[in-house]
């Protein structure tokens, strides 16, 4: 699940407030139960997040699912800016 | 087969956490359960007779993250599928959150049983622009659907109509052809030597190939001969996926759900974000986030302790049990009572009534009521999750998560019920070290009102060192305990529901379901330790032990000697014993009152939590937790008292 394509993907923890990003993949760094319960969230491949903060924690909205992750897990979670934006 | 404790059919209510179930349940039995507005508060399964038909018990499963199994609530919840009489499950689905209804939902059909879908919250996806097309789903999943307003009590009555319409689902997917075989294989092992008498046994074997440890033990205490082929094919199918298998079943049905959302669902575009987005966001902002906090603390701070411990206490306390009642049941003890020794035990300074009843009802009561209302206005309306994000920073400190504040918090009010709910934390770690911190530094809601009433009438500064010393106790103690146990961290991912506006009539119901539960319980307490504090009296035990305890309570605590009693007392309830130092509050002087509070809040906690102490982590570990936590308690006292009389006039 490591990413290909480092120059297009970047660490969800990166992004800055405001913008809406495309999920590329969960780096292995992530715990498997971890990932799991990200998929149960609703994170899954090619799917629209929006981020809304970036501190203290990483708020994100994935539909109407508003999440929020530690840097130590949004850092290895691997994004790509929408068409948009990049 | 079945472990049904009823032998009624079962309706079964399974979802997400935090959909609105226990308020359905409430709508559809007429029985209180909490709200939960957090994952994880619902710990064990709730039965109630359903309204609409005797016949049937109706079924509060914990909150589902996701199925195959993993946490305690999870678990629970797969033992009562697997357990239960099942005639039908109700899925309750979150209407806003459609997708991650439908992942469930993909699995959930795969069981066999008849089903019903109920969308609550159909008024938040509203409100977000979210539309459903209801009719197309149900013909798509060959059930019936419908939404709900559970809190409202909107599509209640449909509701209950569907049930007995339930019906069994389409399959949502058809997994890839190499997940397909490995399904066929277990499925028929399953359906030959050791089938479900209510579930398909292609539900369970997805489940078991995906790791669910319950399924797997529930086939092992069916035919354990079976297990070792089960095994085998398990091993099989997760060396093909390189350790990958449950990742991909899991990916397949959310990609499933995915395709079904989107041809039923349609999504106006808002311009800007509603109100309680916006207010959500101020909550855990780096910068509003903590002046928010800090209003909160002041605000339950003004009605706990100030309106709670001061205004109702006084009322209660001083006008109707010593201004009436107490004179009128002495009198009425005198004279139909001609023993003095019972008359002693009745009304006397250790008396059933005129000490257990009055510091149950004139001193606790009052207290714990206000604090459970206040709790229940912040658990409904969604900002103790966002408690966590804000915590996150502190409590990693200590080796823990933010995760870890919800039991601190549930400990403010019932250190017992907090230390079952540490179950909700992730690793076996995280539940021991804060086991002990609620032990050791976490004051129930009994005794912070208490301490709260008798410190708040010294001076704000005493309420202030008090809680300062608290904070850095359980600091350091969290320091220290997460230096010295071995294990990683776990760091934080949770969902932060909507901001919503508590219902004030939830509130009430919740806060006196609350308060029958706590007054069933601290009650008969109160009246055994009342009792036992007699009976050491009148066998001067009591005094040998005050004069024993004095070095320890007078010269090392400089707590006037008669204290001692009141730590006796605190080895049944920690509130009984913070009540027995409130009653000689006007005999404590400033220093004194704030050392023997800070001493009292550390002492062991009540006999009921350190009984679940035992539960949860065993004899051994409880014990243990006593042994440091009660020398720590005095030694910390002390130094308290040297410092404060060398640096506070």
């Amino acid at each position: 699940m490591s990413p290909n394509k480092h120059e297009a993907r970047l660490p969800l923890a990166f992004i800055a407030p405001g913008s809406t990003v495309r999920l590329a993949a969960f780096g292995d760094e992530i715990d498997p139960l971890q990932r799991e319960q990200l998929t149960a969230y609703g994170l899954a491949a090619s799917r629209p997040i929006v981020v809304l903060q970036q501190r203290p924690m990483t708020v994100i909205l994935a539909d109407e699912v508003e999440l929020a992750l530690e840097h130590e897990v949004a850092r290895h979670i691997w994004v790509e800016k929408q068409a948009a934006e990049a | 087969m079945t472990t049904n404790a009823s032998g009624a059919d079962a309706i079964l209510l399974v979802g997400h956490p935090n959909v609105g179930k226990s308020v359905l349940f409430h709508r559809l039995t007429g029985a209180y359960v909490n709200v939960s507005n957090y994952p994880g508060t619902t710990v064990e399964v709730t039965r109630a007779t359903a309204r609409f038909d005797s016949s049937a018990s109706l079924l509060d499963t914990p909150g589902v993250l996701a199925l195959p199994s993993r946490s305690d609530d999870e678990r629970a919840t797969m033992q009562a599928l697997l357990n239960e009489n099942s005639r039908c499950l109700v899925q309750v689905g979150d209407a806003k959150n459609l997708r991650r209804t439908l992942t469930l939902t993909a699995l959930l059909a795969e069981l066999g049983v008849p089903m019903v879908l109920a969308l609550n919250m159909h008024d938040e996806a509203t409100a977000r622009g979210v539309t459903v097309d209801i009719d197309r789903l149900g013909e798509e999943l060959g059930i019936p659907v419908l939404t709900t307003v559970a809190t409202g009590g909107e599509g209640i009555s449909p509701l209950t109509h569907a049930i007995a319409q339930a019906r069994v689902a389409e399959s949502l997917l058809r997994y890839d052809a190499d997940l397909e075989a490995d399904i066929a294989q277990v499925a028929a092992l399953i359906a030959a030597q050791c089938p479900h008498p209510h579930l398909a046994a292609r539900g369970l074997a997805i489940l078991f190939l995906g790791g669910d440890t319950a399924v797997a033990d529930w086939l092992r205490s069916q035919n354990p001969a079976c297990c070792g082929q089960l095994e085998k094919w398990h091993k099989i199918a997760v060396d093909r996926n390189q350790g990958d298998l449950p990742a991909r079943l899991a990916r397949e049905r959310t990609e499933a759900a995915d395709v079904l959302a989107a041809s039923v669902l349609s999504r106006a575009v808002r311009s800007s974000p509603l109100w309680s987005q916006r207010i959500g966001q101020a909550v855990v902002h780096p910068l509003w986030g903590i002046p928010i906090l800090l209003g909160v603390l002041f605000a339950v701070y003004e009605f706990v302790g100030v309106f709670g411990a001061t205004t109702l206490v006084g009322l209660l306390e001083e006008g109707l049990f010593e201004g009436i009642l107490n004179p009128a049941f002495t009198h009425l003890v005198t004279v139909a009572v001609d023993v003095p020794w019972v008359q002693e035990m009745l009304v006397g300074q250790y008396g059933l009534w005129t000490m257990g009843m009055t510091y149950a009802l004139a001193l606790i009561l009052p207290i714990v009521t206000t604090f459970f209302f206040a709790f229940g206005v912040l658990k409904d309306s969604g900002y103790l999750p966002r408690l966590t994000v804000i915590a996150n920073r502190l409590f990693s400190l200590i080796g823990l998560n933010g995760r870890a504040v919800l039991p601190m918090v549930l400990g403010l009010g019932c250190v017992t019920m907090a230390t079952l709910t540490t179950r909700i934390l992730h690793s076996p770690r995280e539940r021991i070290i804060t086991i002990f911190l609620l032990a050791l530094a976490i004051p129930c809601s009994a005794q912070l009102g208490v301490v709260l009433g008798m410190l708040g009438g010294v001076s704000f500064t005493a309420v202030l060192i008090w809680a300062l010393a608290m904070v850095g106790i359980l600091m350091f103690s969290g320091f220290l305990a997460a230096k010295l146990i071995p294990g990683r961290r776990i760091p934080l991912v949770t969902e932060l529901p909507p901001m919503r506006l508590p219902i004030v009539g939830n509130v009430l119901k919740k806060t006196g379901s609350r308060l029958k539960w706590y007054l069933v319980e601290v009650i008969p307490l109160f009246l055994i330790g009342t009792f036992i504090m007699f009976a050491l009296d009148k066998s001067g035990a009591l005094p040998a032990i005050i004069e024993a305890g004095e070095p320890l309570v007078s010269g090392w605590l400089g707590l006037p000697k008669e204290a001692s009693a009141a730590f006796v007392m605190g080895f049944l309830r920690r509130d009984f014993g913070a009540t027995g130092l409130f009653a000689m509050a006007h005999s404590l002087s400033p220093i004194q009152a704030v050392v023997g509070m800070i001493t009292i809040t550390l002492f062991i906690s009540c006999f009921a939590s350190l009984m679940m102490m035992v539960k949860e982590q065993g004899v051994k570990i409880a014990l243990g937790m006593v042994a440091v936590i009660v020398p720590l308690a005095f030694l910390i006292g002390g130094l308290f008292n040297i410092v404060l009389r060398a640096t506070w006039s």
